[in-house]
């Protein structure tokens, strides 16, 4: 009998897995074919650690950072890349976009973002609607993105996970997913949720009505997992006789976020709100990760230093929403500079244009820093766009600088990466090769752009 | 004379000398003039009256305010073309909008709207942008005329000149494009049927859909660009549909602006021959509809290469000076620099005959930006703006914030 219970019990656990960590659905089959040995040789390099080598050398081997300084011997067998006058710096990441949730063209039938009929929708993947063929993360390689996180829209208090992906091609989701990335998940405060509602009569219509929704459901999470923890404190004969709480997707999530596995991207522009965010995440005792959009992050840059939260910010965009009015050329620097520098300031572009020039968006955002007396060095700029994101999400121990060990996502430019000018030549996502200015069929094409304007050519 | 007589002319002479002729020198800039002249280092720039008198080496005056800049740089004042400046606060406000127009559609004038204390202004001014083409935004065939006005700020004169062009639009909706050319003909065909008056001689059934109406204020707008009073500005990205426009504009008789274009390109040749100048957003290369799948970056100087003329624009009103960094990013993919500020500047003014503004030029008004390096370039910032020779404050209220929170 206690046999067959036991059986029944570890059957049970096969079939409802009780936890966020023990679904094993849809993991990464990401595999960068092998680099071989790729010395490169002679470059400014920016390290993304917050310093600048003035002529270094990197050198991959199979797949990683095996070395990177000003004297790095230089291996028989290696490809060598002279970067003599070339700028180097880690794989940029972009924190915040859509591609593949609404790529281009901009159609209904593949904008598939905002599940926007539920105010909480914890249940969805945005994995789940990535297009792979989206021509837009071609662009976005030549504009050296090597990683992106891909959210869910604004339109809900909760809506559903966010996936990080490799800015690789690949048939399927799978092929692109970051291995071992946290999963994330997508939080939205403010005019968004309160207008796609209450514009129908429903709650939220209010920014209280948008916190009544976020406090309701992280106790629906709380009374999901007293459930878990209730029938597990059974004896094998009390399960027995009872069923195992049944399965709930959208709780699995939240609980993700509870238990600290699945990391909160919070959309959210004013500083009260993200203020309020904080003391929400206290209540339920978790953490935000980082905010987004956060116009206003500049009003509270230091609470949102002694929290050791990130906040991601555009460089100049403004004025498309109340919400969005208050924006200063300066929010990044400040973010940098709050509770003696120890902030966490994040560039991001929520935009397929943007997407391609984040260095230069850094740039726009680390001058107006310098004007208004910020002393923010280009060194320290560029983890705005490589480690800070990388911290974000959760994967600084994998990538966002060039350190020995790390995956080699290096983009090597051809002139400083501050500067308008300035293009990238070669983009390496984990040592390989996949844009080079040199070879027309780099970046691949994505299946959507072969023949589409002349059957003979790619897309230009 | 009696010695009275004489006290008071030669008071009314020192008056009017005051009030009339101020004078200032801008000694050793960098002078970008947007014209064929190029750029000349080291040069002085004798401003008198709002106007640029002289332009040269150690120029002095006895009365001139002088400014000695040290080798730095100065641009015309960059124009915005086709902006909703002035007309729009915040673009998800809809009271903040005076942009679009259910009422009227060609005929929609903004300039009563116009709001030159616009929190956008003093922004805008810090980006380099002196003058705007303010256009209304509606959806339909027409969106209505587009206005000049300087961003000075001032309550008064603020409009430079009025209803200058006229803006169409031939994407979006359901309808067919063969359908909108169909109306955009019969548009002007009709038109011919109206006097300035507002008297009319015909049926309109005639001439357009039951479902369409024109106010004669609309058609009069209209007729402007049959008389080729004014251009048509179409918005229009697919190559096949700006050549279908190319002959429109010739079988019409009418100036034809392409805005959009992005895959201007592929037609470049014919647009050069028809001597149709286009407004680029040259940031701007995603294949956002199958109406512009060949979007690209350098289309810009492939343009350029085949003779058309270049005017840039930034794909936002908020922030129209970042016509800046598309003009930028169109260098790095080929367009010459001359070029490119040319686009942000005097080929606006040329072909929208806004006259005197625009270049640095011997007559010109001086609407002028004094930069801190090269005005393309992401780092640089606005230091003075000088409207017809006046400086112009440029403290915006996204500056006082910085200033509130900055040492917090």
């Amino acid at each position: 009998m206690k046999n067959l219970t036991i059986i029944v019990f570890i059957g049970l656990l096969f079939i409802f897995p009780l936890s966020s960590k023990e679904s094993t659905a849809f993991e990464s089959t990401y595999q960068p074919s092998e680099s071989g040995n790729i010395y490169i040789k002679d470059a400014k390099i920016f390290t993304g650690t917050g310093s600048k080598i003035e002529k270094g050398n990197i050198l991959i081997s199979s797949n990683k950072i095996k070395a990177i300084g000003e004297d790095v011997m230089q291996p028989a067998d290696a490809r060598v890349i002279d970067a003599n006058g070339k700028w180097v710096t880690p794989g940029i990441i972009d924190i915040h976009s859509h591609m593949g949730v609404y790529p281009a063209p901009n159609l209904r039938s593949s904008s598939d973002g905002n599940e926007s009929t539920s105010p909480v929708t914890a249940h969805v993947w945005a994995e789940h609607s990535v297009w792979t063929q989206d021509p837009q993360m071609p662009l976005a390689l030549k504009g050296g993105i090597t990683t992106f996180h891909v959210l869910p829209g604004s339109a809900n208090l909760i809506g559903g996970r966010g996936v990080t992906l490799k800015n690789v091609w690949s048939r399927t989701v799978q092929g692109m997913k970051f291995p071992g990335a946290p999963y994330t998940l997508k939080m939205a405060c403010g005019e968004n949720p309160k207008r796609v509602y209450g514009g129908r009569g429903t709650e939220p219509s209010t920014r209280m009505g948008n916190v009544a929704g976020y406090r309701k459901a992280w106790i629906r999470a709380q009374n999901y997992r007293n459930n878990i923890t209730k029938y597990e404190s059974k004896s094998d004969e009390d399960k027995e006789l009872e069923s195992a709480p049944s399965r709930d997707l959208e709780l699995e999530t939240l609980l993700g976020v509870l238990d600290g596995e699945i990391l909160i991207q919070n959309h959210c522009y004013r500083g009260e709100e993200m203020a309020i965010m904080l003391d929400v995440a206290k209540e339920f005792n978790y953490r935000v990760t980082t905010f987004h959009h956060a116009i206003e992050a500049y009003k509270v840059a230091d609470i949102l230093a002694e929290n050791e939260v990130c906040a991601a910010v555009w460089a100049d965009w403004w004025g498309f929403k109340h919400e969005a009015f208050d924006m200063v050329w300066e929010n990044a620097a400040i973010i940098d500079q709050a509770k003696s520098a120890t902030g966490c300031a994040i560039i991001h572009s929520d935009s397929a244009v943007g997407i391609q020039r984040l260095n230069q968006e850094a740039a726009k955002a680390m001058a107006a820093g310098n004007r208004a007396g910020l002393n923010i060095p280009a060194a320290r700029a560029i983890q705005w766009i490589t480690l800070n994101p990388a911290k974000g999400l959760g994967i600084d121990e994998k990538t966002g600088s060039l350190e020995v060990g790390k995956m080699a996502d290096i983009v090597i430019w051809d002139g400083n990466p501050f500067s308008v000018y300035t293009k990238t030549e070669k983009v390496f996502v984990d040592g390989v090769l996949l844009y080079d200015k040199d070879n027309p069929s780099t970046p691949k094409a994505t299946d959507f752009e072969l023949g589409i304007i002349n059957s003979e050519e790619d897309r230009l | 004379m009696n010695s009275n007589k004489i006290i008071i002319s030669l008071l009314f002479l020192i008056i009017s000398s005051l009030s009339l002729s101020e004078e200032l020198i801008f000694k050793n800039a960098k002078i970008h003039t947007a014209t064929d002249r190029g750029t000349l280092e080291n040069t002085d720039l004798l401003i008198r009256d709002g106007k640029i008198i002289r332009i040269g080496k150690n120029l002095t005056s006895s009365r001139a305010k002088v400014k000695d800049l040290k080798g730095k740089v100065i641009s015309p004042g960059l124009i915005a073309p086709l902006s909703q400046l002035g007309i729009i606060e915040i673009e998800l406000v809809p009271e903040t909008r005076d942009d679009r127009s259910d009422i009227y559609s060609a005929g929609l004038s903004i300039d009563s709207a116009f709001n030159p204390s616009s929190t956008l202004i003093p922004y805008n001014l810090n980006g380099g942008i002196t003058l705007s083409l303010t256009s209304p935004s509606s959806s339909g065939l027409f969106s209505g005329l587009t206005s000049v006005f300087s961003l000075s700020g001032s309550l008064e004169d603020s409009l430079i000149s009025s209803n200058i062009a006229l803006s169409a639009n031939i994407n979006g909706g359901e309808d067919s494009l063969a359908a909108k050319i169909q109306l955009l003909e019969d548009s002007l065909d009709l038109s011919k049927l109206v006097e300035p008056d507002f008297s009319f001689n015909g049926g309109s059934d005639l001439f357009v859909p039951e479902d369409v109406n024109y106010s004669i204020r609309d058609l009069l707008a209209i007729k402007r660009v049959m008389s080729k009073e004014i251009p048509l500005v179409v918005r229009a990205n697919r190559a096949s549909d700006i050549l279908t426009l190319i002959k429109f504009a010739q079988r019409k008789d009418i100036n034809l602006i392409i805005n959009g274009a992005e895959e201007g390109w592929r037609v470049s040749e014919q647009l050069a021959k028809a001597k149709i100048p286009v407004i680029l957003r040259p940031i701007d290369n995603i294949p956002n509809s199958f109406n512009e799948l060949g979007s690209r970056l350098d289309n810009a100087y492939l343009l350029h290469q085949s003779g058309v003329k270049i005017l840039i624009s930034s794909h936002e009103t908020h922030n129209s000076y970042l016509s800046r960094q598309g003009a930028g990013i169109a260098v790095s993919y080929g367009l010459p620099w001359e070029e490119a500020l040319k686009g942000l500047t005097s080929n606006i003014a040329d072909v929208f005959k806004i006259s005197k503004r625009g270049s640095i030029k011997l007559g010109h008004i001086a609407d002028i930006v004094i930069w801190s390096g090269d005005p393309l370039e992401v780092t640089t910032f606005v230091e003075e703006v000088y409207i017809a020779g006046k400086r112009i404050p440029t403290k915006s209220r996204s500056m006082r914030l910085k200033d509130r929170y900055i040492d917090n």
